[in-house]
This record gives structure tokens, sequence and C-alpha cells, in this order.
């Protein structure tokens, strides 16, 4: 049975929306205000053990020997887990490429300050880490690989001595005649560019509570999962048990942002749990632990770029070569990241040609993850600052140079030159109201007398295209197979009419339970207080993947209405039998399955499911007694990438333009930002207030990106940064009450046409910032081409010639 | 095993005794000796406030605060926010819903505590006092605008009625 899923909310079976599109107060929080929420630090078993890990305090060093017996004998431990456990046990974590991934416990060396080295299980938290003190290990230091460059060189140390190299991928892709509009360019604009690291770093960091089941060779692990069943599949590799005798339980996340982690500390608790004969063994990352070696490390980058460009302003290619230091190894699939930005290389341009060089190093820092954007943060930034760089070098006003560039809105669906294809977007009316909205010409007037008056003002207006809903196909060229990505609900009626929603994920942060709620509310005309959403343990769960590239939103109100469909034509049937209808002669509407014909003879959805389970005998043939029905939505018309990775990978493409005014303070070099301005355009707004809350904390994360947050290595690779005084998070001083509006282009290929709308803000805030800084030292001429800009790195540049500039 | 000391408090109006290990923090002694898990902990050297309690009407960080150091004091936690009686929101939980002042909810609690206060003190608050109260507390997920916004409308609702 074909199934179609509504496109529009005008085509679901009501007169009226009466939650979808409107900002509807979220189901998920009386509880989270009550502080009642199961986070996984408030669940408990009996008998629980409590997990502490040993750390390497060396980036890179031979295990000589490791001496457990003092700790084993401390009050109140029951296990002792150590790398010779790990090697006969286990198997490196599987990564992609393969063949970079670390045992959850190093094994014979370590490879970075803050990889586990040995854990214990004891009767508390505290007991536990007194044993670790007792531990006593022996290294051999090996030289460190300590960044990029030096992984690249002659002769380095090799993080990974088998692969006999430092070098995890180097491939170049050429898309359209990459050389000839170089040729042909009347101006190339190139720079070099350096990103430097930062993460995700959620309120929660990780944690699990597991339990191996000694007599079923079976796992249970109930943890802050944001991918329930990959991580299933993970810990069966990892740790050698069929994938159904694993069962992920996910307990809601204070956070997530891709940087989780879990794969780790779950293998750890997990043998912990066999080792001291299935005891359950709980494990919460602290933040030390998080800051050095968590999930929480992401996009340590050199880019060097060029723009080509015609003398009317046209630009005609774009050229990026990229060195990504991924640390040490491939775990945290921090090199997806790398592949994420073919899904809108050329951003809202229409660039003719485009070349990408990718090298993708092993060092001795951190494993890199995934965060929020997954890539395209500083993709966007090198592009949008070479705008500005072709802008102030032709003395066009930045926002009319993008404006000639733009994607024209009759030209879509558009395919940009990596392959991608960006379903619709109205560019030029996205810009036009940002710049109604600040009035632009006021604010460069501003900016001109301020300037005048010695200070340094400077505005940024970027613009991005968001890839949203990511499917396995982006990944492949870095050895992520598969196209698709399931993800499945199950919908139930009930005797009472009340509507259960089955999910294979939980809370996070991004309100997908009560846009759920909103659709199957809407769906089946009810208050949306008849509808539950319920989180299943992976192993039961129909298949599903769970939060992650702006897909969720999307994807469950997709699989929802698949599920309510077939639901629809269900009922129908049954109705019409009962109501002794023509075949055909019952449709749905407001809730009430109604005879056509005649319209007064109706019945509810309790009594349609109440027949159901309770009156088998009045059921026509062929229906079962099960008014439920589940349906796995993954994104249509997806394909396998090309030889140059190209292909249609992300379903939907958002857009917005941001604009910052910022000035900088000589004296300290800090940025202050005094105006920031949003227009965005994410198709249908499913639930208004979760999409400007998904804008609002993407602006704060883009903030702590581009001028406070940075994970610093020294010389040595010893890492500077293990607390939140190292580690600067945005507070409420730095983060900007942005002035926001927005267009609804709705996608004409999604569900209700709604657009993924989780990153595009951080895709663009940074490199905004950024713009809006080198506007303000282009009187100086001066360029910071270096993130984060933070005050002591702007404070340098003002004053590197000698003078206060 | 260090020497444990006895520690009474009352915590949300009820009193509570037990013996405890000097080192155990305010909030692992909330958390998981009194199964008050609302309290939560994000970073545990007070930077975050995630666990931001009131000891004596105060705001404290409880990751900081020695469980032995609370001893004779009266604490509120967000399990203390609820009318006791009725079930219903605090006007400030009740705000931070409405103004869509959380997402994942996990500093959410720490953000009510710190409000709580503020408001206590400062029952009409300008939008730089909400912001000088709320500069310690780290949130990931809101961007703090949502939050502001909900900490007005609280403020709004609570304020004694002026006579017309």
């Amino acid at each position: 049975m074909a199934i179609e899923i509504p496109t529009l909310p005008e085509q679901m079976p009501n007169d009226a929306s009466r939650y979808v599109g409107k900002a509807v107060n979220r189901v998920e929080d009386p509880a989270l205000v009550s502080g009642t929420v199961e986070f996984i630090d408030n669940f408990s078993l009996p008998g629980m053990l409590h997990c502490a890990i040993l750390r390497s305090p060396h980036p890179h060093a031979r295990i000589l020997s490791v001496k457990v017996d003092a700790a084993l004998a401390a009050e109140g431990v029951a296990a002792v887990l150590t790398g010779e456990d790990v090697g006969r046990w286990c198997n490196p974590c599987f990564t992609a490429p393969e063949g970079w991934g670390n045992y959850c416990l190093a094994v014979g060396k370590v490879r970075f300050v803050g990889e586990p080295v040995v854990a214990v299980a004891a009767s508390s938290r505290y007991l536990a880490e007194d044993a670790l003190e007792l531990v006593d290990i022996e290294y051999e230091l090996l030289p460190p690989v300590a960044d990029a460059g030096q992984a690249m060189a002659s002769g380095a140390p090799l993080v990974f001595e088998e692969r006999g190299t430092n070098v995890m991928l180097d491939r170049t892709y050429t898309w359209g005649e990459l050389e000839r509009v170089f040729a042909e360019a009347d101006r190339v604009v190139s720079r070099r560019f350096r990103w430097n690291r930062v993460g995700a770093n959620p309120t929660e960091t990780f944690g699990c509570v597991c339990r191996w089941d000694l007599a079923d060779n079976s796992l249970v692990c109930h943890g802050a999962y944001q991918t329930p069943r990959f991580m299933a599949i993970g810990r069966a590799a990892s740790l050698n048990l069929p994938v159904n005798r694993v069962r992920i339980v996910t307990h809601p996340q204070g956070g997530g942002f891709g940087g989780k982690g879990g794969p780790r500390g779950t293998d750890i608790a997990a043998l912990l749990s066999r080792k001291s004969g299935g005891r359950p063994v709980k494990y919460i990352e602290d933040r030390m632990e998080y800051l050095l070696a968590g999930g929480g490390q992401s996009w340590d980058r050199h880019y060097d770029a060029a723009l080509a460009v015609k003398a009317d302003g046209t630009v005609t290619g774009f050229r990026v070569r990229l060195v990504d230091d991924q640390g040490a190894g491939a775990e945290g699939y921090g090199t997806i990241s790398a592949a994420k930005p073919l899904a809108a290389f050329t951003g809202n341009y229409r660039i003719e040609a485009a070349g990408y060089e990718l090298t993708l190093v092993a060092t001795n820092r951190a494993p890199t993850y995934p965060y929020r954007g997954y890539g395209p943060p500083p993709h966007n930034l090198v592009l949008e600052s070479l705008m500005d760089c072709t802008a102030r070098e032709m003395g066009i006003d930045p926002a009319e140079l993008r404006r000639r560039n733009y994607i024209r809105p009759e030209q879509f669906p558009y395919t940009v030159p990596s392959g991608n294809e960006y379903d619709s977007g109205d560019y030029h009316a996205v810009l036009d109201r940002v710049l109604q909205m600040a009035d632009y010409d006021a604010l460069r007037a501003f900016q001109a007398e301020a300037r005048a008056a010695g200070r340094l003002v400077g505005i940024g207006v970027v613009n991005t295209v968001e890839p949203g809903v990511f499917d396995w196909n982006a990944y492949a060229t870095v050895g992520v197979p598969g196209v698709g990505v399931p993800e499945g609900v199950k919908v139930a009626v009930d005797l009472f009419g009340g509507v259960t929603v089955a999910v294979g994920f939980s809370l996070q942060g991004q309100g997908q339970f009560t846009v759920a709620s909103q659709v199957a509310a809407d769906y089946f005309g009810i208050d949306i207080a008849q509808v539950r959403v319920a989180t299943t343990p992976s192993d039961v769960a129909v298949p599903h993947f769970g939060q992650g590239g702006s897909r969720l939103g999307v994807a469950v109100t997709g699989a929802i209405l698949g599920a309510c469909e077939k639901l629809r034509a269900m009922f129908c049937t049954v109705a019409a039998h009962v109501m002794q209808a023509p075949e055909g002669g019952v449709e749905l509407r407001n809730g009430c399955l109604r005879r056509i014909d005649a319209p007064e003879h109706s019945m509810s959805l309790a009594e349609i499911a109440g027949l159901m389970l309770s009156r088998s005998d009045l059921l026509p043939p062929g229906i079962e007694p099960c008014p439920e029905a589940t349906y796995v939505w993954t994104a249509p018309n997806r394909n396998a990438p090309d030889d140059q990775g190209r292909c249609r990978s992300y379903l939907t493409a958002a857009n917005a333009t941001h604009v910052a005014v910022i000035e900088i303070d000589r004296d300290t070099g800090r940025s202050a930002i005094l105006d920031y301005f949003i227009v965005d355009d994410c198709g249908t707004r499913l639930n208004p207030a979760n999409v400007e809350g998904q804008l609002q904390g993407g602006v704060a994360q883009g903030v702590g990106a581009a001028l406070y947050e940075e994970y610093v290595y020294d010389a040595d690779c010893q890492p500077l940064v293990s607390t939140f005084v190292d580690y600067l998070m945005p507070t409420i001083h730095e983060v900007p009450m942005t002035k926001k509006d927005h267009i609804v282009t709705p996608s004409p290929v999604s569900p209700l046409g709604a657009k993924g709308c989780g990153e595009g803000a951080i895709h663009t805030t940074p490199a905004t910032i950024l713009c809006a800084i080198n506007d303000a030292l282009a009187p100086l001429g001066k360029e910071l081409l270096e993130t984060p800009a933070s005050p002591h790195r702007v404070w340098k540049l003002l004053h590197e010639d000698g003078a206060a500039a | 095993m260090p020497n444990k000391q006895r520690v009474e408090v009352r915590v949300n109006g009820t009193r509570y005794v037990r013996e405890v290990e000097p080192r155990l923090t305010l909030a692992d002694f909330l958390r998981h000796e009194l199964n008050l898990g609302g309290t939560h902990v994000g970073c545990e050297h007070g930077i975050c406030g995630a666990c931001t309690v009131l000891v004596d009407e105060r705001s404290a960080r409880a990751c900081l605060t020695l469980a032995v150091q609370a001893d004779g004091c009266g604490i509120t936690t967000v399990e203390g926010l609820r009318d006791p009686s009725s079930g219903a929101l605090h006007p400030i939980q009740q705000a931070f819903v409405d103004g869509h002042g959380l997402q994942c909810g996990f500093c959410t609690p720490g953000f009510m505590m710190t409000t709580l206060e503020l408001l206590r003190c400062t029952p009409d608050p300008s939008e730089e006092q909400i912001k000088e109260a709320l500069g310690g507390n780290l949130c990931r997920c809101t961007g703090y605008q949502s939050i502001l916004d909900s900490v007005k409308l609280a403020a709004q609702r609570m304020k004694p009625s002026t006579p017309a």
C-alpha cells in the first residue's frame, strides 16, 4: 500500500490545525521544571556499583606495567578493569574510515591525555576514586604528534604504528571545470584560515548504568544516549555480543549537540559489571573528564581557500584545501564533519565549479567527535569571509556582492556542484527582509560616524544554507556506507481514544515529543493532552536513529503521519463495515469516522479502537484486532554517491541571513556585539517557539566558537583546558538578544513542508561575527583569520606593530 | 573510613538527620542521600550553576558546599517550588513553561532557584539586574533570550498588586 505523507498542514484530515504551526507549550516542560525527570544520574538499580576511571597523564606513551592489587584490596572495591581484560574480551571500536579505532581502555599504549587506562567499580564513587590512587602504572614516554603539521612531516612518530602513516584520508574532489574557471577569473581571492578546536559541552555530561547478565549473556545499558540503536550495534561489535542481546534504554538527556560521547564509558561500565559478577555499574563522567577526553572536541582545522571572481563580481569557482586534525583516531566520527560540507559546499551561490582537497590526520590530541552543525560552521566561515574579502577588494557592498551571486527562486530545485539538491528557497527575500529589519543603510551611516570618531565598528552580513534531514549517503566519502536513515514510530489508539506514540529516542531538548504530540493530536482531531509519547528500548523499538543532522523533527513527523495514514485506512474499513456503508464510503475528519453520504452517522476513535479490541465478531475479514500501526520514514528519492561524492543527500535546504554589529575595544581587544538580526526560512514552522529556541541557542554556541571557546594544547600536546575556568562558555552577558523575523517557503518534498532547523544558526553566527570583526579592522589594514577572535588574540593583532593601533 | 558527622537539615520544610562523611558535597547529599534528584550537577567546580539551591534563603552552589556545612540550615531545592497541597507549579516554574525558558531542562532548576532569590530581593528587576543575577548560570541550549523573557514574566506575575 502506497502511503501518501501530507506535505502541507492543510492536507491533514481536519478543518483547521489546532496545534501544528502554533507555539504551544511543550509537553516536556512540567516535569522538567519540577526536577522529576529521570536523567541518568537520577536512576539507580539495587546493588549498583560506581565506576571511576584512571586516565593517562601523557599524550603518547607505552604502558610498561599496571599494578592494581592494592586497588583491588581497597575498601568497597568489587572489580578493577585493565587493558589486559579489554584486549582479551573486546574489539577496538569501529571507525570511519576503518581501522583508526582505539579500545575503550588503553591496550599497550596511550594515545592522548585523558585516555582511560584503568577503571574501578566500588560501592560508592568516592571509594572508587580513592582506589584509583592506589593504582601504579609505569609508562615509557613516546614523542607526541602535537599537531597536524607534525603529523604529516616525514619521519613523524606514528599514533597508530600498524597504519604506517598518520594520514587517515587524503582525497581530492573536483566538481565542474575548476581549472578553467580559475584560469579565466579576473580576480582570485585567497586566504589561509585556522579554526581552533571547540566542542559541544552539554550541561549534563555522559552517564550510564550497565548490567551484564552472566546467565543470559546479555547486556542492558541505561544512559544518556542520543542514538540508541546505533549505540547498540556499536556495543555488540566492541563487546562481542549478538546485537539482539544488547538493550539500550535511553534516558532524557541534559543536552547533546552530537557531543555526548558514550561508547567508551558504556563499554567500561559493562565490562566492570561482567567482572563483578553481573552487578549493575554506574558511570557518570565528570566535567573535567569531559573537557579532557569526552565526546566534546571538534573541528581542529587548517584551511587554504580561494574564490575565482569575474570583473562584475560573479563568483565562478571555490577551491578549498582542508587539513583536519582528527586527534587520536576516528572513534568519534569526527571525520564525518569534513564530509558534511559537500551537502552545501557553495552556500547560497551559483558558483559553477568547486574543488575540495581533504586531508584527515591523526595526532595525540583527544579524538574529535560530532558537534552541532557537524562541519559546516568552519566551512561557512571560510566561504563567507572570502566573500567579504572579495567585496572589500572590489569596493562592492558585501550584501550586494552576495545578492548578485544568489541562486534565484526560479532555479529550485537546484543541484550544487558538490552534488546535493536544494529543495526550495528565496534568498533575495530573506536578505531584503533582514536588511530592512536592521535598517542597513542607517547601520552603515552609524559605522561611518563611529569610524570618523576613531571607533572600531564593523558590520557582518552573512548568509548560509542549512542542509537539513541528514542521510548516510552524505558521509560515504569518509567510509560510512548506506543510503537512508530509518526513523520509525508505532502509533496506538487505546480503548478510550487516547493515542500513544512509541519512539526510539528520548528527550534531549529540541522539543520533539511536543512536535510529535502536535502532529498526532491534529491528525486525529484530539486534545494534545490525549497524546502520550513514550520511549521504547532499542531492542524492541521499530528501526530508528534519534537526534542528529537537523533531522528528527521532520523525520518523526513523517513517521507519525505515515502510521496515522495506515490507521486511517484501517479505521475507515472497519467503520464502513460496521456502519454498513459502501467500501470507501467512510472518511476520517476532525477525529471522527463518518459516512461520506451521511456525515451525521459517525464513530469516534474510542468506539473504533474499542470495537477492534473487544468485538472481533464485528470486524470485517482480514482486519486484525489491533488499532496500532508502525511506520518507518526515511527521506524519499535519495541515491548512492558517485566517484566524486555527489548525491542527493540532505533532503531540505533551509537558509538564513544574519547581520551583526560589533565594536572592538582597542584597549582590551574585546568584541562587543552591539546588535544582531536574523531572518531565516526553514519552511513550515511546526512549533515556532521551538524554532526560535533552536536559532537563539545556535547563536549562543556560535558566539562561543567565534569569540571565546577553545581547546588549547601546548607544544608537548598537553591540554591546557580542563575546567570551565579555562573553557569559556558564553553567559547571558555575552550572548546577544537577537531580533528575529522569518519568511516561509515550505519544502515541496518534506512532511508538512518543514525543513531541518537545528543547526542553521551555528552554521551562520561564527562567520557573521568574524566578518563583522574584519569589517571593523579594515580601516587598520588588518585581518583576523583565526578563531576564536578572543580578546587576547585581537589585542595582539591590534598591538603587533608595537604601538596601540 | 573517615569519621562520619551528624548533619541535621530542613529541606523544603522536611527535617532530615543523617551521619555523613565530612567530604560529602551538599549536591551528593541532596541527590543521593535524600533522593532529591532535581538539583543537577553540571561541572562540580562552581561555574555552571546547575546545582544552585537556597541555603537559609541565600543561593549557594551545592557542588562547592559540603553537606556538613549545611548542618542546622534550611534548604530550598527545586522540589520545594510546587505548591505542596495543590501540586500547582510555582509562578516561576509556570513562567519558564509559558516563556519556553528551557530546552533540555538540565540547568533549569539552578536558573529557577537563582530567580527565586532575585525576585525575593528585587521584586521588580530591570533587565540589567536580571542579567546580573543570572550571569553565574550557564545554559547551553537556549541562548538565554527565552530565560530572560521567562524571568520578566515571572516578575510581572509575582508582583504584589498595587493599589489602584
